[in-house]
């Protein structure tokens, strides 16, 4: 996934719309009074400067999806793995909460279920069929709407084809209006995500590259304009 | 009962000397002749080359680190085996060990060898950048490193000298009384001691004292030269507990050091009446638990630094462990760990004399290539900068190189050998005192050995 | 000071069975007292097992807490027994003869107290089972052997089974004694349990031997246990402040201080409810304080490595972090108090022989070590998790709930518990051992003086 900055205007659309999608539980005012909100996808927001030329800047974080993934060796039970695509995912009915895997990831985007949640009607009937809702006691992160890719690869092989790119948007990139969040195989060079990135490479880096995580989210550089005095 | 009037005991009417220990007290170790004057000269030769090979780095200046590499390791192999060498009989005097008697004074004659010690680490200063490196340890302080590092080194040096002085000072006072050759100068060493209580028992608060001292300047200045001298050095090496391994590795070269000389010394010092199996058994059970330790303090910053995955972890470990330096990595495992545990590891072979000498023989080997390993490693990196960019060439140690390394050796032999001339090798009163605390006597079928405890 | 008198075995059987063979006016109060505090605790685990870790105070990102810090302390209070016991014992320091059981006790008591709380603090407790064991095999999933958290277990089950054996092959010739002085349910129960000990010479001949071989085999599994504790945290990149490569040795080296000290705390306290002042002695406490004075000076240079080398990069997070935790309340005050008790006020006085010899002020003084030493845990644990630097929206900071201040009492309550449920069944001290230092000790004349001395044990 590449993560233009350079078009992303903080509009929090992609927040809502990962909440629908993957059935995240409700934000109450509790929950953030008690620093346990969740949100797969979050917009951090700096200032930069003092008030009149101050500037708003926005960094959407979500799992990293990291090749070298922190949190994957430290889980006692194989509860989160990586899997034969890259991909690093959270098995739920495997996970007993230790919350090692929060504690060791430097993006801390693992959320931890302290409680049960419930969806007070009519919300439950807006939860999303497709994704489990998780109980109380395990760990759960962005899973690159996974639902939508076993979908999008289930239907190139009922029409018998191989995916094409644009097949599997994942939530937050669908609903991005300036179209920063750009989702894709960048192992094929044609790919939108990959001439993104081959296009725009001097802007490109990746979150906390000292780490050595090899994260699969690529980051690209705001664009500054140079203030004219 | 006071312990004092226990302790003056041998002094006064020497009730429960055996005669044999006020003679090889006195003697000097090896017995003068051409041997001696042999040995001074060969061992004299091998320094003067070893010093112009030194003088030849100095001459090509210091504004190059890598050239002086191996000089640094051999400065911290000093530090970690003669440096060290006191410290058993200062431990074991703490703990209250009563074989160690016999070996105290063959353990602090090091102290000696602590000059070449000062004398070696002068150049070094030099080679340490006076700006402080991103990563240091002093924050600023003014005069740092050099002036607190070199405070540290003349410290250690000191507190050394004064522990053999002090604890040589009943033995002198006898060398005065019994018309040794030489008695104007032992009578003006003695400082007139006469054995009176509270004479003794200032002798034992001040060994007491000294012993801790050294032990405190020991453990700081491996900190600060380990950490100055190799650390810093390393941009982005951030290794909490790599001074605590110098300690461990030290004290280990230090007993090690002590378990060979004390191998020469029976052979050819003539104390083979007092250093004997009990010594070597209880030596060698120490530096089988060292030996762990040392894979111990390895292992744990090992695993922290490879599990942790960081790009400049990962090239720290392969600057010091897997890359250019592996051939020196290799040996100091199996020598400081794996060869010397797998040999103590046999109650029969630590049982023996000849066991832990072998075991320490090996233990010195290993130190000398891991000290290579992280001392000329460290020393190669000349980049400076928030982190280490690239791994250096290994340097392979030239004829000068190991000129220097021999001139380290045979310093120390020199200055050992001189100081035996000087100072009673066998520390009489100690062995004394032991002997009369220690009671054979039968029980019940058996011949047991009773040791007192005075309190 | 008291004389030392030889007391003979029959002497020693009575004083030392003593509370075996009745209950002092004090013991179902304390009981009653202490099983109250663990009912509650159990309460708060059942209540925190129904609503889930909700009613903690945990939350993101400090998501390890009190519960974390306990198990912590535990382990570190189990290292006493293995380092009283066989370190001494390899040592033939003769002091060690009327310590070794509590230590030993103590050790097993800790450790099962703190293998409880991670399993607690898992999210669900009910599913931990394949944590430990491959339960999930048929479909070929096992226990990550990578994680540290499958490393802990290993440790811990090792280092218990160790202890246990321990203290159960010290306890053969006791149990036999017992076996012999008793009736009724008593004598089988004992009988059972000593195994057909008979006295024979090939028995302690056996007996002394898998002691000194249980001592040195359980040195390496005594150091690895907090060493795999430490690396919970150490090996966790993402955590300013966990970092660090000296966490094994400072860690073993920190819980040999709360151990040793813990141990203090017990014997005072045992001497005192029992009035064995014959059997626990000053010179005891005078050992032990010698003891604590190397050890506390040891773990205080590897506090000072640790705190030094966070602040010797220069990075920004990591000085943070450091200056929050010396100079920010509330964090501050609990550093403060961490150093005085664990380090600045008992250290200093260890080093007055009046104050080793001095019974109720090395009870106070152990108390207060252990206090700094829960400190300790707690702020090298949370403060580095509060303190999640990278991100503006995700600090946090951590305040217990009750549920955990009540299952932090309950785990004290449990561990006197045990003692005191031990008591009733096993001597304290060992009787055998106690007898065995009456035979070795001797007296040789220096000079004019005569001297206590000891025979030397092969």
């Amino acid at each position: 996934m590449a993560v233009d900055l350079d078009r992303c205007t903080g509009c929090q659309a992609c927040v809502v719309a990962c909440q629908a999608e993957n059935n995240v539980s409700l934000n109450l005012e509790e929950a953030f009074l008690q620093r346990r909100a969740k949100a797969w996808i979050r917009i951090e927001r700096y200032w930069e400067g003092e008030f009149p030329q101050g500037k708003a800047r926005f960094l959407p974080v979500l799992c990293q999806h990291c090749n070298n993934a922190p949190c994957e060796p430290v889980c006692p039970v194989y509860a989160t793995y990586h899997n034969p695509e890259g991909l690093n995912v959270q098995v739920y009915p495997r996970c007993i909460g230790t919350r090692f895997c929060a504690n060791n990831c430097p993006y801390q985007v693992r959320f931890f279920n302290f409680q049960e949640h419930v969806w007070p009607p009519p919300l439950n009937n807006g939860l999303n069929p497709h994704v489990t809702v998780r109980s109380r006691g395990i760990m759960e992160k962005c899973t690159f709407c996974l639902q939508r890719i076993n979908r999008g690869k289930r239907e190139a092989r009922a029409q018998g084809r191989p995916v094409r790119d644009g097949d599997i948007v994942p939530a937050c990139a669908q609903a991005c209006p300036t179209e920063a969040l750009v989702f894709g195989d960048r192992n094929d060079p044609q790919s939108r995500v990959a001439r993104l990135l081959q296009a725009a490479s001097a802007r490109a880096y990746r979150l906390l590259e000292e780490m050595g995580t090899d994260p699969n989210v690529v980051y690209l550089m705001k664009v500054e304009r140079l203030e004219r005095s | 009962m006071s312990e004092a009037s226990l302790t003056s005991e041998p002094q006064g009417r020497e009730p429960g000397i055996a005669p044999g220990v006020a003679a090889a007290g006195l003697s000097p170790l090896l017995r003068g002749g051409w041997v001696f004057w042999l040995a001074v000269a060969v061992l004299g030769a091998i320094f003067l080359a070893g010093l112009l090979s030194v003088v030849s780095l100095w001459q090509a200046g210091f504004a190059h680190r890598a050239p002086w590499g191996y000089y640094a390791a051999a400065f911290s192999i000093l530090l970690s085996t003669v440096g060290a060498a006191p410290l058993v009989s200062a431990g074991l005097r703490f703990t209250g060990a009563h074989w160690r008697r016999p070996l105290a004074r063959a353990s602090e004659l090091f102290a000696v060898a602590g000059l070449l010690i000062l004398a070696w680490f002068w150049p070094l200063l030099r080679l340490v950048p006076a700006s402080q490196p991103q990563s240091s340890l002093w924050f600023g302080w003014p005069g740092a490193p050099h002036l607190w590092d070199t405070l540290v080194i003349a410290g250690l040096t000191l507190c050394g000298l004064a522990l053999l002085y002090v604890g040589a000072i009943p033995d002198f006072a006898a060398a005065r009384d019994q018309g040794a050759r030489g008695r104007r100068l032992f009578a003006l060493l003695a400082l007139s001691w006469q054995g009176g209580e509270r004479q003794w028992r200032a002798l034992r608060a001040a060994l007491t004292a000294l012993g801790a001292c050294y032990f405190l300047a020991f453990v700081l200045a491996q900190t600060l030269i380990s950490t100055d001298f190799a650390q810093s050095l390393v941009p982005g090496w951030q290794d909490s507990l790599f001074p605590a391994y110098n300690v461990v590795s030290g004290l280990q070269g230090g007993l090690a050091t002590l378990i060979v000389v004390l191998f020469l010394v029976r052979w050819w010092g003539g104390l083979g009446a007092y250093i004997g199996r009990e010594q070597f058994w209880a030596l060698g059970k120490l530096l089988l638990a060292l030996c762990l330790l040392w894979f111990y303090f390895w292992w744990s910053g090992f695993i922290v630094l490879w599990y942790g995955r960081r790009p400049i972890e990962e090239l720290v470990l392969q600057l010091f462990i897997a890359g250019p330096y592996l051939w020196a990595f290799l040996p100091a495992f199996v020598l400081s760990f794996l060869a010397p545990f797998l040999v103590l590891l046999w109650n029969g072979v630590r049982r023996s004399i000849l066991g832990p000498t072998f075991a320490a023989l090996l233990v010195l080997a290993g130190l000398l290539f891991d000290r290579i390993r992280l001392y000329v490693a460290a020393f190669s990196v000349e980049e400076a900068g928030p982190v280490l960019q690239a791994l250096p060439a290994p340097r392979l140690p030239q004829a000068g190189d190991w000129l220097v390394l021999a001139a380290a050796v045979a310093g120390v032999a020199l200055l050992y050998l001189l100081a035996t001339r000087l100072i009673p090798s066998l520390s009489r009163w100690e062995v004394a005192e032991g002997e009369q605390l220690r009671v054979e006597r039968a029980f019940l079928r058996r011949k047991v050995t009773v040791i007192a405890k005075p309190d | 000071m008291e004389e030392r008198r030889i007391l003979s075995d029959t002497e020693i059987n009575l004083d030392l069975l003593a509370p075996v063979y009745g209950t002092p006016r004090w013991f179902w109060p304390v009981v009653g007292l202490l099983g109250l505090v663990v009912a509650a605790a159990v309460g708060a685990f059942i209540w925190m097992l129904t609503q889930g870790l909700v009613v903690t105070g945990l939350n993101r990102p400090v998501f390890w807490g009190f519960m974390i810090t306990n198990f912590v302390f535990w382990v570190g209070i189990s290292h006493a027994g293995v380092m009283i016991s066989s370190i001494l014992r390899l040592a033939q320091a003769e002091w060690r003869r009327p310590v070794t059981r509590a230590a030993e006790l103590l050790t097993i008591l800790a450790l099962l107290t703190a293998a409880l709380f991670p399993i607690i603090h898992s999210g669900r407790p009910w599913r931990t089972l394949y944590w430990v064991f491959p339960y999930d095999f048929a479909r070929g999933i096992w226990p990550n052997v990578r994680s540290p958290l499958v490393w802990d277990p290993a440790a811990i089950f090792s280092y218990l089974t160790g202890a246990t054996l321990f203290i159960y092959v010290a306890l053969l010739p006791d149990l036999a004694t017992l076996r012999d002085r008793s009736l009724g349910w008593r004598h089988y129960f004992y009988g059972a349990l000593s195994l057909g000990w008979r006295g024979m010479s090939r028995q302690w001949r056996l007996q002394a031997l898998v002691g000194i071989l249980l001592s040195a085999l359980i040195l390496p599994v005594f150091i690895s246990v907090h060493s795999v504790v430490s690396w919970d945290f150490a090996v966790a990149t993402a955590v300013e402040g966990w970092h660090a490569t000296i966490f094994a040795p400072y860690f073993v080296l920190g819980a040999i201080h709360s151990g040793v000290s813990a141990v203090v705390t017990v014997m005072a306290l045992v001497r005192y409810l029992y009035g064995w002042k014959a059997y626990i002695r000053p010179e005891h406490f005078d050992a032990l304080g010698r003891l604590l004075v190397a050890v506390g000076l040891a773990w205080f240079y590897f506090f000072a490595l640790e705190f030094a080398f966070g602040l010797y990069g220069q990075d920004g997070p990591e000085v943070a972090l450091r200056e929050m935790v010396v100079f920010q309340m509330p964090w501050a005050g609990l550093f403060i108090v961490f150093l005085l008790t664990a380090f600045f006020i008992p250290v200093p006085l260890w080093l007055f022989r009046r104050v080793r010899r001095n019974i109720p002020l090395m009870l106070l003084l152990s108390v207060l070590v252990n206090i700094g030493m829960w400190l300790e845990r707690f702020l090298i644990i949370v403060p580095g998790l509060a303190r999640k630097e990278p991100f503006t929206f995700v600090w946090g900071s951590y305040a217990p709930s009750i549920v955990e201040i009540l299952l932090i009492a309950g785990s004290f309550a449990l561990v006197c518990l045990g003692f005191l449920v031990f008591s009733r069944l096993f001597p304290l001290i060992p009787l055998y051992d106690q007898k065995e230092g009456q035979v070795l000790r001797q007296e040789v004349e220096v000079g004019r003086a005569r001297v206590k001395a000891v025979i030397r044990e092969e």
